[in-house]
C-alpha cells in the first residue's frame, strides 16, 4: 500500500485536470439517477394525466439529461484516464533514466527481460489500478449511496432486500478473483511452455530429424498443448462462475422487487413508477459493484508491481563521482594497473587476478589470450564500467577519485559486439561527437576507417539507415563504423575490444596505422584474437586464466615457447591455406 | 493542462506495417475453420443448445414479471379500489407465489445457462484450437530442412503459439457468439412486433443509428489502437536496444541524449494513446446516449399507449426489458467485429503454413524398402554435387566409399563443404547431381525413418532437449532399456556426469541443456548415439574447447563409438584422424587429397598445412 501511495503522488502533478475529471463523476452519476426518476415519475403520472402532452416534454427533458450525463461521462474518462497515461509516461521516463545511470554490475545481474517487464507490465498494472481503477471506485462511491438512498426513501424493506443479492455478488467476485487469477496465470505459463517447446524443436530440427524424432516431439508438444487446453477450460469455468454469479444475483433482485414490491403496491402507497425505479436502479448499481470487485482482485498484483518499480528506482549506484572528484584539464593517457583483481558479482572464480602493468602515453598496447582469459574484463576496467580491487590510475590519479566525466570523455571505446543503433549512419557516428557531424567530418572519418567506398555505395549515403530496417552491414563494416564513432571526438585514449576480427588483414594494417598516427600521441589499448592485429604494438600482454602469462613485443613473444608462439603458427597456417 | 485529442499523423518511422493489419470478413477462412471444427460437432451443438436455452430464459423472465404485474398485482389493486374490504389477501399471495416460483425456476435456469454459456463456448473454441495446434506443429516438423532454412524460427513459433490462440476467437466470437447475436437480434425484433407493433416500429427504426454509431467508433478505434501498438513496439524496441548497448551509452556519456530520444518516443506513444482514450471516452457515452434516446422514445410512445389503455404496465415493463435484450448485442457489435478481424488475420497466416507442401517427398513411398536385418552400413557417394542456393555449388563431383566397419574422416577449412556431406547422408537435402547409396540401394528408396534409426548421430550443436537425462538418451526409441543405457553410459565415459546429478537418469535438463557444461553435453550426445546401438555413425566433432581431463574422456568415448562401425567423421581431433581408415581432405567443395595420416603428411600438401593449423595445440600440450 505504501508503494502504491508513493506512486499516486505522481498523479498530483496533474491535480487540476485530475480534480476536474473526478468532479465529473458525481455529476454524471446524479444525471444517471435523475433519468430513472424522470421515467418512473412519468409512469405514475400516466394514471392521473388528462392528456399525453407531458410525454413529449418528458422526451425532450430526458434527451437533455442524457446529453448532460453523456458529456460528463466523456470528460470523466478523458481527464482521469488521460492523466493516468501522462503519469505512465513520467514513470517510464524516470525508470529509463535510472537504468541509464545504473552501472554495468547491475545490468550484469539483472536480465534485460526482467527490466523491460518492470518498465512495461508493472507500470501498466500500476496505471490501471490508480487511473481507471480510481475512476471506477469513485463512480461506485457516488452511484451506490445515491441509488440505495433513493431506494431506501421509496421503500426501506424492499431496498434492504435488494441489497442482499448485491452484497452476495460483491463477495462472490471478491472470492472468485484469486481463482480467476490463478488460472489465467496458469494459462499464460502453459502458453510460454508451448512457445518454449516449439522454439526448441524448431531450433534443434536437425537432431529431431536425424533421430527420426518428429512424432515424439509432436507428442510432447501435444502434451503441453493439452495442459494449456485444461487450464483454458478451467479458466473458462471460473469465468463462467463469475458470469453466473454476476448475472444470477442481478436476476434474483427482481424476486424481492416482484414480491415485496407487489405486496407494497396493494398494501401501501407504492406506485408502478416506483417499481420501475427499483428495476432500473438495480441495473445501474450493478456495474460499479463489479468494477470494485475487479479492483479488489487486481489489488495484490498492483501492489507487487509498485514494489518492483520502487525497488528499481531505489537501486543504489556504487559507480558515481566521489565527494570531491579530481578534474583533469588535459588527459595524457597514462594508465597504471597495480595488483588489480576482479570477480564478477556472483561468480565463483575471479575473472582477473593480480594484474600489474603500465600503458604509457602514446603507446599501442595489445592484449591477447584464449577465449575467457579475461581480455574484455580487463578493458572494462579502464572505463570504470566496474570497480575492481587493487589500484588503477590515469595520469597518476586513482580512477575512484577521478571525476567520471573526465575519465570517460578521454576515452574512445569500441565494444566487442559492435553495437550500433538502428538509426542512420550519420546518427550513429554523431553519437560519439558533441554535435551532429557534417558531411566533411563524416568523409574524413570514413577515410580513417577505410570505409569511403562502402559508404558512397549506400543508397542514401551518410543518411542510410542501418540495422534491421535498413542496410545490413557486414561484420567488418559494423566494426569499422564503431571505430569511426569512437574517433569522432578525437579522444586521447582509444580502447578496442577485439574490434578488428571481421576486418580483412590488408585493411587492418592500414587501419591500425591510421589509429596510431591520426591522433598525435594517442594511447591505444586493443585486445584481439587474431595476433596479426597486435603484431606491431609497442607491447603485448598475454593473458591466461585471468593472469598475465607474458609481456613483450611480438618478436620477443614469438622467440619463446608458449601460447603466443603456437597460436601465431596456427594462424599463419590458416592464412596460407585460405590463399590456396 | 490541455490534453491533445487530435488524430496523430502516422509517420514513416512508426513502422505501422509491422503491426498485422486486420483482415476483412473472409468466407473461405470460415470454410477452412468449419472443416477443422467438424470433429467437434457435438461441442458446437451443445454450445448452440446452451445459447438457445439462455435466450429462451431471457425472454421468459420479463414475460413472468409481466404476468405477475398484469395478473395478481393489478387484480388486487383493482379489487381494493372498488371495495377495500372485499380484498382477499390469501388468494393474492397464492397467485403471487405462483409467479414468484416460476420466476425462481427461470432465474435458476439462467444461472446454470450463464455458467455454461462461458465455460462451454471456451471449451469448444479451445478444443478446436488444441487440435489445430498439434496438427500445425506436426505439419511444420514434417517439412524438410530447406523449408526451415527459409523461415525464421521465431516466426514459426508465433504461428503455433499466439496466432493459433488468436484464431480461437474465430470460433468463440465468430462461430458462436456473433452468429448467435444475429439470431438474437432478429428474434427479439420479431417478438417486439408481436408484443406491440407501434412501439416495435419506433425501436427498429432507430436501430440502424445504434449499429452505425457502434461500427463508426470501432473503425476509428481500431486504426488508433494499431498506431498505439506500433508506437509501443517502437518504444520498447528502443528500450531493449539501449539496454543491450548500455556500455556504449555509458562510456560515451550519452545518457542525456539517449534519455531525450526516449522522451520523444514516449511522447509519440502518449499522443497515440490519447487518441484512443478520446475515441473510447466518446464512444461509450455516445452508445449509452443512443440507447437512452431509444428508451425515451419507448417511454413517449408507450406512455401514449398506456394512456389509451392499449398497453398494460406489465406489457410496458416486458417491452422495456426486451429492448435491452436487443440493444446489448448491438452495443457490443463493433468490439466483436474487431476481435473477429484480428482473428481472421491470424487464421490466414496459420492456414498459409498448413498449405505448404514439403519439397522432398519425405514420406516413405509405397515401394520404400524396409531396413534389412543384416544392415551392413556400406555407404557410397557417387559423383555427388550440391548447392543450397541455385548456381552456388558447395560440393562438386564428390565420390568416396565407406566400407562396412570402416572410419572415414573428413578434414578441411571452414566452408570446405564438410557439414554438407553429413546433411546429404542424412537426406536433409537431395544432391543436385549424382547419387548416394547405402548397402547398394539409392538413399531415395529407403524408408527414411527406419534408415535414420540405424544411424548414430552426434552433431556439432550437441542439442539436449528440456526433459530428463533419460528422455534425452532414449529419444523415444522403444528398444532401449536401463541395461543398454548403463552400457552406453559406461562406454561413453558419461557415467560420472549422470552420477553427479541429483536424480541420476531422471535429473531434469534445462532447455538446450543449459545446466550442463560443454564437455558434459558432448559426452551425453555420444552416449545418446551409442544407446541406439547404431550400424552407421555420423560424427561431427565439436570444436569448443574443454579442459584436458574432459578432452581425454571424450576421446575414449569416441573410440568406443567408432569401433567396428561404419562411420563418417568430421574430424577436429588428431587422435581421430590418426586412427581413421581413410582421410578425405576437402577444399572448396572438392576432395583434394585422400589417404592415411602418415601418407598424407608425407605429401606436404593441404593436409600438412591443415595439420599445423588444427592440431598445433596438441603438439604444444604433449
Amino acid at each position: 500500500m505504501k508503494h502504491l501511495a508513493r506512486q499516486f503522488r505522481r498523479f498530483l502533478r496533474y491535480k487540476r485536470t485530475l480534480a476536474l475529471g473526478l468532479l465529473c463523476i458525481p455529476i454524471g452519476a446524479a444525471a444517471d439517477l435523475w433519468l430513472t426518476i424522470l421515467v418512473g415519475d412519468a409512469l405514475d403520472q400516466l394514471k392521473t394525466a388528462e392528456n399525453a402532452d407531458f410525454l413529449a416534454r418528458l422526451f425532450f427533458l430526458t434527451f437533455g439529461v442524457a446529453l448532460v450525463r453523456g458529456t460528463f461521462r466523456f470528460y470523466q474518462r478523458w481527464w482521469v484516464v488521460g492523466v493516468s497515461r501522462y503519469v505512465e509516461n513520467d514513470l517510464k521516463q524516470d525508470l529509463f533514466d535510472k537504468l541509464l545511470a545504473l552501472p554495468l554490475s547491475f545490468h550484469h545481474k539483472n536480465r534485460s527481460g526482467d527490466l523491460v517487464s518492470r518498465i512495461t507490465s508493472d507500470v501498466e498494472n500500476i496505471r490501471m489500478f490508480l487511473g481507471p481503477g480510481l475512476m471506477y471506485t469513485l463512480g461506485a462511491c457516488c452511484m451506490l449511496p445515491l441509488s440505495i438512498g433513493t431506494m431506501l426513501v421509496l421503500n426501506a424493506p424492499l431496498a434492504a432486500a435488494v441489497v442482499v443479492p448485491l452484497v452476495i455478488m460483491g463477495l462472490g467476485m471478491w472470492l472468485l478473483s484469486p481463482r480467476l487469477q490463478k488460472h489465467s496465470l496458469a494459462v499464460q505459463e502453459t502458453q510460454a511452455d508451448l512457445s518454449a517447446r516449439a522454439q526448441e524443436t524448431f531450433a534443434g530440427v536437425r537432431i529431431v530429424k536425424g533421430y527420426a524424432r518428429e512424432d515424439e516431439q509432436a507428442a510432447k508438444f501435444d502434451a503441453v498443448s493439452r495442459a494449456n487446453f485444461r487450464h483454458q477450460v478451467e479458466l473458462g469455468r471460473a469465468r463462467g462462475l463469475s458470469s453466473a454469479i454476476t448475472w444470477g444475483s442481478k436476476d434474483f433482485t427482481y424476486l424481492p422487487i416482484l414480491f415485496i414490491g407487489g405486496w407494497s403496491m396493494i398494501d401501501r402507497d407504492f406506485q408502478a413508477g416506483d417499481l420501475f425505479k427499483f428495476v432500473d436502479l438495480t441495473f445501474k448499481v450493478f456495474w460499479p459493484i463489479i468494477a470494485v470487485g475487479w479492483l479488489a482482485g487486481v489489488f495484490p498484483r498492483a501492489q507487487v508491481s509498485a514494489q518492483r518499480v520502487q525497488e528499481l528506482l531505489d537501486a543504489p549506484n556504487p559507480i558515481a563521482d566521489p565527494p570531491e572528484p579530481v578534474r583533469l584539464d588535459a588527459v595524457r593517457g597514462h594508465f597504471r594497473l597495480v595488483d588489480v583483481s576482479f570477480t564478477y558479482p556472483g561468480a565463483p572464480a575471479p575473472a582477473l587476478s593480480r594484474i600489474t602493468f603500465e600503458v604509457r602515453p602514446g603507446e599501442v598496447v595489445g592484449i591477447v589470450g584464449a577465449t575467457g582469459s579475461g581480455k574484455s574484463s580487463l578493458l572494462n576496467l579502464f572505463a570504470r564500467l566496474y570497480d575492481a580491487q587493487g589500484r588503477i590510475e590515469l595520469d597518476g590519479v586513482p580512477l575512484a577519485k577521478l571525476e567520471l566525466a573526465t575519465l570517460r570523455n578521454a576515452l574512445g571505446y569500441v565494444p566487442q559486439d559492435s553495437f550500433l543503433f538502428s538509426a542512420t549512419w550519420r546518427e550513429n557516428l554523431s553519437f560519439g561527437s558533441d554535435h551532429e557531424l557534417s558531411d566533411a567530418e563524416l568523409a574524413e572519418l570514413s577515410k580513417l576507417v577505410c570505409m569511403t567506398d562502402e559508404v558512397t555505395r549506400f543508397p542514401r549515403g551518410y543518411d542510410q539507415t542501418i540495422g534491421e530496417r535498413g542496410v545490413t552491414l557486414s561484420g567488418g563494416q559494423r566494426q569499422r563504423s564503431c571505430i569511426a564513432r569512437a574517433l569522432a571526438k578525437d579522444p586521447p585514449v582509444l580502447i578496442l575490444d577485439d574490434a578488428l576480427s571481421a576486418v580483412d588483414t590488408e585493411t587492418e594494417t592500414a587501419l591500425v596505422r591510421h589509429l596510431k598516427h591520426a591522433g598525435h600521441g594517442r594511447t591505444v589499448i586493443l585486445s584481439a584474437h587474431r595476433l596479426s592485429t597486435v603484431r606491431h604494438a609497442d607491447r603485448i600482454v598475454v593473458l591466461d586464466g585471468g593472469r598475465i602469462e607474458a609481456i613483450g613485443t611480438h618478436d620477443e613473444l614469438v622467440a619463446r615457447d608458449g601460447w603466443y608462439r603456437t597460436t601465431w603458427a596456427r594462424q599463419q597456417a590458416q592464412e596460407e591455406l585460405a590463399e590456396l | 493542462m490541455k490534453l491533445a485529442w487530435r488524430k496523430p499523423s502516422v509517420e514513416a518511422d512508426d513502422h505501422i506495417d509491422e503491426i498485422p493489419a486486420p483482415k476483412a470478413f473472409d468466407g473461405t477462412l470460415f470454410k477452412r475453420l468449419f472443416a477443422e471444427a467438424r470433429p467437434h460437432a457435438k461441442l458446437f451443438a451443445g454450445a448452440y443448445g446452451v445459447l438457445a436455452a439462455l435466450f429462451a430464459l431471457e425472454l421468459a423472465g420479463p414475460w413472468i414479471l409481466r404476468g405477475a404485474i398484469d395478473g395478481p398485482v393489478t387484480q388486487a389493486l383493482e379489487a381494493r379500489q372498488r371495495h377495500a374490504d372485499a380484498f382477499e389477501s390469501d388468494a393474492f399471495v397464492h397467485d403471487l407465489l405462483f409467479w414468484a416460483g416460476l420466476y425462481v425456476a427461470c432465474a435458476l435456469g439462467m444461472v446454470i445457462a450463464r455458467y455454461y454459456e462461458v465455460a462451454h463456448i471456451v471449451r469448444t473454441g479451445q478444443a478446436v484450437v488444441a487440435d489445430l495446434r498439434t496438427k500445425l506443429f506436426r505439419h511444420i516438423v514434417s517439412q524438410d530442412l530447406a523449408w526451415f532454412d527459409k523461415r525464421p524460427t521465431g516466426q514459426l513459433v508465433t504461428r503455433v503459439s499466439s496466432d493459433v490462440e488468436n484464431l480461437s476467437e474465430m470460433v468463440t466470437t465468430g462461430l458462436c457468439t456473433l452468429a448467435f447475436d444475429v439470431i438474437k437480434v432478429v428474434v427479439a425484433c420479431i417478438v417486439l412486433f408481436f408484443l406491440h407493433w407501434k412501439l416495435a416500429l419506433v425501436v427498429s427504426l432507430s436501430l440502424p443509428v445504434l449499429i452505425g454509431v457502434s461500427l463508426f467508433f470501432r473503425g476509428g478505434a481500431r486504426d488508433a489502437h494499431r498506431l498505439v501498438r506500433a508506437r509501443l513496439a517502437r518504444t520498447n524496441g528502443y528500450l531493449q536496444e539501449v539496454l543491450s548497448g548500455i556500455r556504449v551509452v555509458q562510456v560515451f556519456r550519452r545518457e542525456e541524449r539517449v534519455s531525450g530520444r526516449f522522451t520523444g518516443l514516449l511522447g509519440r506513444y502518449l499522443e497515440a494513446n490519447m487518441r484512443t482514450i478520446f475515441l473510447f471516452a466518446l464512444a461509450l457515452p455516445a452508445l449509452d446516449f443512443t440507447v437512452n434516446t431509444i428508451q425515451s422514445g419507448v417511454v413517449w410512445t408507450g406512455g401514449i399507449e398506456i394512456l389509451g389503455s392499449s398497453m398494460s404496465y406489465g406489457e410496458f415493463l416486458q417491452f422495456w426489458f426486451y429492448v435491452k435484450l436487443l440493444t446489448n448485442p448491438l452495443q457490443e457489435l463493433g468490439e466483436r467485429y474487431n476481435v473477429l478481424q484480428s482473428a481472421f488475420a491470424s487464421a490466414e497466416r496459420v492456414f498459409g503454413v498448413l498449405d505448404t507442401r514439403p519439397g522432398l517427398a519425405l514420406a516413405p513411398a509405397a515401394s520404400a524398402r524396409r531396413v534389412a536385418p543384416e544392415f551392413r552400413g556400406h555407404v557410397r557417394f557417387e559423383h555427388v554435387s550440391f548447392g543450397y542456393v541455385e548456381g552456388v555449388e558447395v560440393l562438386s563431383d564428390v565420390s568416396f566409399e565407406i566400407p562396412p566397419g570402416a572410419t572415414v574422416a573428413v578434414v578441411g577449412a571452414t566452408g570446405a563443404g564438410k557439414s554438407t556431406l553429413v546433411n546429404l547422408l542424412l537426406r536433409f537435402y537431395e544432391p543436385t547431381k549424382g547419387r548416394i547409396t547405402v548397402d547398394g540401394v539409392d538413399l531415395r528408396e529407403w524408408d527414411l525413418a527406419a534408415l535414420r534409426k540405424r544411424f548414430g548421430l552426434v552433431l556439432q550443436e550437441d542439442f539436449l532437449f528440456a526433459g530428463s537425462i533419460r528422455e534425452n538418451l532414449v529419444m523415444g526409441r522403444d528398444a532401449i532399456d536401463d541395461e543398454i543405457l548403463a552400457e552406453a553410459l559406461e562406454a561413453s565415459r558419461a557415467e560420472r556426469v549422470v552420477a553427479n546429478l541429483a536424480g541420476g537418469l531422471d535429473a531434469p535438463v534445462a532447455e538446450r541443456g543449459a545446466t550442463l557444461s560443454t564437455g558434459e553435453r558432448q559426452l551425453l550426445a555420444i552416449a545418446r548415439a551409442l544407446a541406439g546401438r547404431p550400424d552407421l555413425v555420423i560424427l561431427d566433432e565439436a570444436t569448443a574447447s574443454v579442459d584436458s581431463a574432459t578432452e581425454a574422456r571424450i576421446e575414449e568415448a569416441q573410440q568406443s563409438l567408432l569401433a567396428d562401425r561404419s562411420s563418417l567423421v568430421i574430424a577436429h581431433r588428431l587422435s581421430t584422424v590418426r586412427r581413421a581408415d581413410q582421410i578425405l581432405v576437402m577444399h572448396r567443395g572438392k576432395i583434394r587429397e585422400r589417404g592415411k595420416h602418415h601418407e598424407l603428411l608425407r605429401e606436404r600438401g593441404i593436409y600438412a598445412r591443415l595439420h599445423t593449423l588444427q592440431f598445433a595445440d596438441t603438439h604444444a600440450r604433449p
